[in-house]
């Protein structure tokens, strides 16, 4: 009899195991399975802002293909290339995703993303610069997405309390200077300007405007000890040194958007992908754009970004169907309707530009002839992930501009001979 | 974990006299055991093994190994950085060891018969312990705050210009440290009152008619009398502030100036294994935190014996 | 040592102290108050210190930006913003999913442990089996290990199940818990063998006896380690942080990390999301507080 018992305890807990480990495996297996002809797709993407425009694509897509539904994954900031990388070598990346230059070469090298062979995307629709974006080793590899331009955001209010005229598209480094000592109040404590230690916003611009580079011309090793580019590195530790902008821990504390958006710093330097939430911010009545001042020369940073489809995906056919659309026209426009970003597709930014009748945001669109790309190596992250650490002793005046260029010249250079590129 | 597992231990199960044969009892072992031993298997010793494996190899962006021997322990052994995280989880334990007398003295002073408002005090206290470190994280963060901050507030109030607590690599590891002691002092509380319970009051009777005052009653028969939970607390300290990561991930983060004085070294093998893909040093270093713990514990249970006293 | 203390105590000193006492009842009554205003003067203190920061939090989670970030300071909220907690769980973290993500979540890690683990330690604690100690030690090499350091390969371990990116992968590690196994293998060993054996007499099989009977004997160590999980299931970060990629199943340790990247200086957003995510375990550790207290202090005795 307890022999009989004991069997039945037996099967009892073999099934329970079985039990939890089968709704385990029957959970995975919804919208991974093909053969119904119902398909989800994951798309992931970092940007919440653009969330809204992303789903509104994906329901347009999703009327016109009955029996794909595109499930948009938003994971914000620095997290998402953390886990689309752990994801990636798992071979468990999302169907299709946005890349940025800093991560996009790596990932298409490495055999993460599916090449296309052009029928689904008509590359002549793109300007070339941001088709070349999405190329590795002469094939391409996405949809160019959008692009992005930096503009100088400034606080009217602040301006006409100081008595500073309000900056022209044509002003100078001498100009922003000037307007950043007037407007700086340190008894209400107000800053001229905020230097945040952030690239693509801030220093790689004044880098290139200085005459200055990061990488030499074909890419084999750094430029950032020569002369032009420590005076671009420059132009950001003197308006700190002259208090015209926070410190560096200030910063940590709040951030520039956040002090611009609280009166408390007059102009930031901010990317066309920040218009939408400086235009929802309680700064929005009194705030403008104009574009960024000339150095020695006229430059901003011009970036843009790639859908592309994962090289495992389960679904290559439908993946590449959304693919195709999110290069359409259509797709492009609902993205600058939406005045979340400039959208790639020739004569769709226009759009942009109509969703900010207030704002002279046209600045961003006009600087492109002057735009440099992203400078990009094999593994652009594993250098440029130490950037904040080693110039940000530079920016707190623990050590001289000089040798933070020098270490961050030393740190591209190992990287590139450790990655080969 | 244990500190009463000796007394436990003491008393083997009693082979009844009436007992059917032993072999019921094994299947009945086997049924029982059968789901935590799995799990056990498949997700601690299998686990420590892989993690064992890869400190041997090195990875590729996207996953490959390839066997490089002892490399990655030799990498180890000369980083500059994963000793200076050493050195801070060392800080931690220590700053947090503070909290153990703390909750001593809170506790005797709740314990005390006949004492007011206890359950009020106690569920105070008690907040901090099932509040998750990442709000923590951001609760602390923004009273560290150096314009806004209660704290520096509080101290300009008495004339003190307060540092930059969180980006300042001077205080950012005290400021951090704090708050990991704060979190722990009400779970700390609750577990020494429950320790005094076990005391006789008679010992107390008897002191007190002797002329001790609370003073050296406390030194003279509660600390000694109470070293047992004194030991346990302390190991669960260690072994808790050993695995710190939460605070730093969300009250520091990746871009804080102070981040090199103020990571774990748990921090830091999350660091090398999931930001920087690169498994293999990852799991050296989990190695290597695994050694200090075994051996911390050790050394912990191997001084007990000098100052823990057992009824 | 201890007997002798206890033994002579009462005697000999004992006319003094009557002695003392009869001398000044005043003076003495007088003396315990100070020292009881002082004790609660410390109390009070530690209270603040250790509760202050969340009536700040709710305070901060009601102000605008524009308010928390004025000097001086405000202390009531002059316009109470309610819509922080809109934008904290609507602004592009969707923290509602995550909430019922961390319920389910908890609800079944705890059941796994509590149910696993008291099954375990009643083996060991009842039952004589052949490789017994030796199984036992294995359980015990693992007690110090700490679960983050195998996180990869646990990682892995999803992968191959199929798992990854599912709510089964948040739970499934966290039923198992070698802690949970030793905590309540004291606590059987613990309990009196009389109504086992009469049990046994009876015919009553090994697992009619534990299920009817060792079980609801130990009821309160359940809870101590069922409280025990709920509070570490609850707020952990790590796990879900790397096993899942879409937010919609992630936990909400995992969201207010997000939302700082969101917001990263935001503060009353950031109040008010965290708020969000800390409420539901202090609604439940207030409401059963004496259970929550008792359940504690017996794991830290049995530990």
């Amino acid at each position: 009899m307890n022999r009989r018992r004991t069997q039945r305890w037996v099967a009892a807990g073999a099934a329970l195991l079985a039990s939890t480990t089968l709704a385990a495996c029957g959970n995975s297996s919804d919208g991974s399975s093909a053969s119904g002809g119902n398909v989800t797709l994951s798309y992931a993407l970092w940007d919440p802002n653009q969330a809204p425009a992303m789903k509104q694509i994906a329901a347009a897509f999703e009327k016109k293909n009955p029996g794909i539904h595109v499930d948009v994954q938003i994971t914000p900031g620095q997290q998402f290339f953390t886990k689309l990388q752990t994801a990636v070598t798992a071979g468990n990346a999302p169907d299709v995703f946005w890349t940025d230059p800093i991560f996009f070469q790596m990932y298409a090298a490495n055999g993460a993303l599916k090449a296309q062979d052009g029928a689904g995307v008509d590359t002549s629709k793109f300007p070339d610069q941001l088709v070349s974006l999405c190329q590795s080793g002469g094939k391409l590899y996405g949809v160019p997405k959008d692009f992005d331009t930096i503009g100088v955001w400034y606080n009217k209010s602040l301006f006409d309390a100081a008595g500073v005229a309000y900056p022209k598209d044509d002003w100078t480094w001498a100009d922003f200077q000037s307007a950043a000592a007037k407007l700086t109040d340190k008894g209400k404590g107000i800053f001229g300007t905020a230097a945040e230690l952030n690239n693509q916003q801030t220093y790689y611009n004044t880098i290139y405007q200085a005459g200055g580079s990061v990488l030499n011309a074909d890419k084999t090793a750094s430029t950032y000890t020569a002369p032009e580019t420590v005076q671009g590195l420059k132009f950001w530790t003197d308006l700190v040194d002259k208090g015209y902008s926070p410190s560096i821990q200030q910063m940590t504390d709040t951030s520039p958007m956040d002090m611009f958006q609280t009166g408390k710093v007059a102009m930031v330097w901010e990317g066309s992908w920040n218009v939408k939430p400086l235009s929802e911010s309680p700064v929005k009545d009194h705030i403008d754009v104009a574009a960024l001042p000339r150095g020695a020369k006229q430059a901003t940073m011009i970036n843009g970004l790639c859908n592309v489809v994962s090289a495992t995906t389960k679904h290559p056919a439908a993946a590449e169907k959304f693919l195709t659309f999110l290069g359409s026209e259509a797709a492009q426009r609902i993205q600058g309707e939406s005045g979340t970003v400039i959208p790639a597709y020739n004569g769709t930014q226009k759009s942009w530009v109509d969703a900010y009748p207030k704002y002279h945001v046209q600045a961003y669109v006009d600087q492109v002839p002057s735009g440099v790309p992203m400078p990009v190596t094999a593994n652009t992250f594993d250098w440029m992930q130490n950037e904040p650490t080693i110039l940000g002793k530079a920016w707190a005046g623990q050590v001289s501009v000089d040798d933070a260029a020098a270490q961050m010249a030393k740190t591209i250079d190992d990287s590139i001979a450790k990655n080969k590129g | 974990m244990s500190v009463s597992s000796t007394t436990a231990v003491r008393r083997p199960p009693r082979p009844g006299r009436s007992r059917p044969g032993r072999r019921q009892d094994a299947g009945w072992a086997l049924v029982l055991l059968a789901p935590a031993t799995v799990g056990l298997f498949l997700f601690y010793l299998w686990p420590a093994a892989e993690t064992l494996y890869e400190s041997f190899t090195t990875s590729g962006p996207f996953g490959g190994h390839t066997w490089t021997g002892l490399d990655n322990y030799r990498q180890l052994v000369h980083d500059p950085e994963l000793r200076q995280a050493f050195v801070n989880t060392l800080w931690y334990t220590l700053i947090a060891l503070l909290g153990v007398p703390i909750s001593l003295v809170l506790a005797v002073l709740l314990a005390k018969p006949g004492r007011r408002f206890v359950t009020t005090y106690r569920v105070l206290m008690f907040l901090p312990a099932v509040t998750m470190p990442a709000a923590i994280a951001i609760v602390w963060k923004w009273l560290f705050h150096h314009d806004y901050g209660l704290i520096n507030i509080g101290l300009a109030k008495v004339g003190i210009h307060g540092p930059y607590w969180l980006s300042d690599p001077h205080t950012a590891l005290v400021a951090v440290a704090m708050v990991g002691m704060w979190a722990g002092i009400g779970y700390g509380v609750i577990i020494m009152m429950a320790g005094l319970q076990s005391i006789s009051p008679h010992y107390y009777e008897a002191a007190e008619i002797d002329g001790a005052g609370p003073v050296r009653r406390f030194f003279a028969i509660t600390v000694p009398l109470m070293s047992p939970t004194i030991f346990f607390m302390t190991v669960l300290t260690v072994i808790s502030t050993l695995q710190m990561f939460d605070l730093i991930y969300v009250m520091i983060g990746s871009s804080n100036p102070a981040l090199p004085q103020t990571r774990t070294v748990l921090y830091f093998f999350y660091e090398h294994t999931f930001n920087q893909n690169d498994r293999g040093y990852g799991s050296a270093i989990a190695f290597s935190l695994l050694a200090v713990v075994v051996l911390v514990t050790a050394v912990q249970f191997a001084l007990q014996k000098r100052w823990v006293h057992y009824e | 040592m201890s007997d002798t203390v206890v033994r002579q105590a009462p005697q000999a000193p004992a006319t003094s102290s009557k002695h003392r006492s009869v001398a000044s009842p005043a003076r003495a009554r007088r003396r315990v108050r100070l020292s009881s205003i002082g004790a609660h003067a410390l109390l009070v203190l530690a209270a603040l210190w250790l509760a202050g920061p969340f009536v700040w939090q709710v305070l901060t989670s009601l102000k605008s930006l524009t308010e928390a970030t004025s000097v001086p300071p405000t202390w009531l909220p002059q316009n109470p913003q309610w819509g922080n907690y809109g934008t904290s769980l609507h602004g592009g973290v969707p923290l509602t999913a995550m909430l019922v993500n961390s319920v389910l979540s908890t609800v079944l890690r705890t059941i796994g442990q509590v149910l696993f683990c008291a099954m375990a330690a009643y083996a060991f604690a009842r039952l004589r089996f052949p490789g017994r100690n030796v199984l036992f030690a294995l359980y015990l090499s693992v007690l110090m290990v700490p679960a983050q350091l195998l996180l990869a390969p646990q990682y892995d371990l999803m992968l191959h199940f199929g798992l990854l990116n599912t709510l089964p992968a948040l739970i499934l590690p966290g039923m198992f818990g070698v802690f949970g196994t030793f905590l309540l293998r004291q606590f059987f060993a613990g309990l009196p063998a009389d109504l086992e054996e009469a049990a046994r007499l009876d015919g009553a099989s090994t697992g009619r006896i534990f299920w009817s009977i060792m079980l609801p004997l130990a009821r309160p160590g359940l809870v101590a380690l069922g409280l025990l999980t709920i509070i570490q299931s609850w707020n952990d970060l790590l796990w879900p942080l790397v096993v899942n990629t879409d937010p919609a199943k992630m936990t909400l340790p995992v969201g207010l990390a997000y939302l700082q990247s969101l917001f990263p200086t935001n503060y009353p957003v950031l109040m008010a999301g965290s708020l969000v995510a800390v409420l539901p375990l202090i609604i439940v550790f207030v409401g059963m507080q004496r259970r929550v207290l008792e359940g504690i202090a017996l794991s830290g005795a049995k530990g």
